[in-house]
């Protein structure tokens, strides 16, 4: 019996969700999504086209529903960045048995970390390459390196191919334009049911307690010069927890609740006056 | 992961970037110090800086989003119009998800003293554009 933590079902991550929720451990399923299934949507999601205008977190719930009536889905149609949801999605953590990462913005991926993390709980994500000639996947275990110790390892160019607007710095908490990697459905299944094994098979180890193999697995799906030599293979990274992460490294907990409240104000009346 | 409303923004300022702005101030003379303030749901450094002949007035801003996102500085000081300024004087310094090499903001590595120092080296180059014509150093990728 386990519990599933999802946070994204987009394209990738409701092939993820279609796949754990098939298997017979997973028994409840949480899901965080806070987006509208729109028709740019529709040639890469499993949900059809007349879904278009509806919230991807209700459509994934009837998914698993059709599929697996005896398991538990709640979908929570959130941001996993909002503050104000933030003792919920610690709850979630703290209860849940694993954790899955299907989101495409790299704010939700460091929240995401962090509450897992704090939960002590294991994870992973899935990412797919700009124009789908490969992806990551990424398995986190408490003990191991943060998203934040990976990201700054393996200094990965994720930049989109299609032009995304320029923020406006004129309005710095204007609405951000959602990051589109064109990629085909082929390649972001391919990624994504990878990302489903590694889960099930990180879901095993945790059960059997033995040490993971790897924290990185890069798979790819193209040949690109100067990028990929070859399509369709895959590479192993094993990614030790850095000591000098500013993520995961420098947060004592001498210090908590009110207290660090105060420590914060005192910080910044003395501060302040400089 | 609200930096002033959320467990880890306030471990972050209380481990990491408090600690960096009172190393930064050290023994600094007092107008070229760093002042801290809460803006809202943003926190406010404010400085001056001198990297060759003009001292300019700066303000760089953590945003709620912060570290994720990177920090964003403009100059307060009146500037030509010159490469690398966004609406508002606010520098173009990095660009997310581009290399480290091409001015990558890394969470995991930087604090705003990076921030800091690079506005000082945008600064310099503006200094060097007003008398050449010329940016010295190249776009960020």
């Amino acid at each position: 019996m386990a519990h599933l933590f999802q946070v994204g079902v987009g394209s990738g991550g409701i092939v993820v969700l279609d796949a754990l929720a098939r298997d017979r451990r997973i028994t409840r399923i949480t899901l965080v999504e806070p987006d509208v299934y729109a028709a740019h949507n529709v040639d890469r999601h499993l949900f059809p086209e007349s879904a278009v205008g509806r919230m991807k977190a209700d459509l994934a719930v009837e998914w698993i529903k059709e599929r697996r009536g005896d398991v538990s889905v709640e979908a929570l149609i959130a941001d996993i960045t909002d503050p104000a949801l933030m003792p919920r999605f610690t709850d979630l953590a703290n209860e849940c048995d694993i954790g899955v990462c299907a989101v495409d913005n790299e704010a939700a991926k460091f929240a995401f970390d962090s509450l897992m993390r704090s939960a002590g709980k294991p994870w992973t994500l899935g990412e797919v390459l700009s124009g789908g000639i490969g992806g990551w996947v990424h398995r986190f275990t408490p003990d191991g390196p943060c998203y934040g110790c990976v990201a700054s390892h393996l200094q990965r160019n994720v930049a989109e191919e299609q032009a995304v607007p320029p923020p406006d710095y004129a309005n710095p908490d204007a609405a951000i334009a959602a990051t589109r990697i064109p990629a085909n459905k082929a390649s972001i299944g391919a990624i994504a049911n990878l990302h489903a094994a590694v889960t099930l098979e990180l879901l095993e180890k945790s059960e059997s307690a033995s040490e993971p193999g790897f924290t990185s697995l890069l798979l790819t799906l193209a040949r690109v010069p100067g990028v990929f030599d070859d399509a369709f293979r895959t590479y192993r990274f094993r990614i030790a927890r850095s000591e000098a992460c500013l993520i995961c490294s420098a947060l004592p907990a001498s210090v908590a609740g009110e207290d660090l409240d105060v420590a914060l104000d005192q910080a910044l009346a003395r501060l302040g006056h400089e | 992961m609200g930096l002033l409303d959320t467990e880890f923004g306030k471990r972050r300022l209380l481990s990491v970037e408090v600690p960096a702005i009172e190393k930064y101030n050290e023994g600094r003379d007092a107008e070229f110090k760093i002042a801290l303030n809460r803006v809202g749901g943003t926190l406010v450094l404010n400085y001056q800086l001198k990297p060759c002949h003009n001292a300019y007035r700066l303000e760089t801003r953590l945003l709620s989003s912060y570290p994720t996102v990177p920090p964003e500085t403009r100059v307060l000081t009146p500037l030509r119009h010159c490469p690398h300024l966004l609406e508002g004087q606010t520098m173009c310094l990095w660009r997310q998800g581009s290399t480290r090499a091409a001015s990558r903001w890394d969470p995991a590595k930087f604090t705003c003293i990076f921030a800091i120092q690079a506005a000082w080296r945008w600064l310099a180059c503006y200094e060097l554009w007003h008398d050449t014509g010329e940016w010295p150093l190249p776009e960020a990728k």
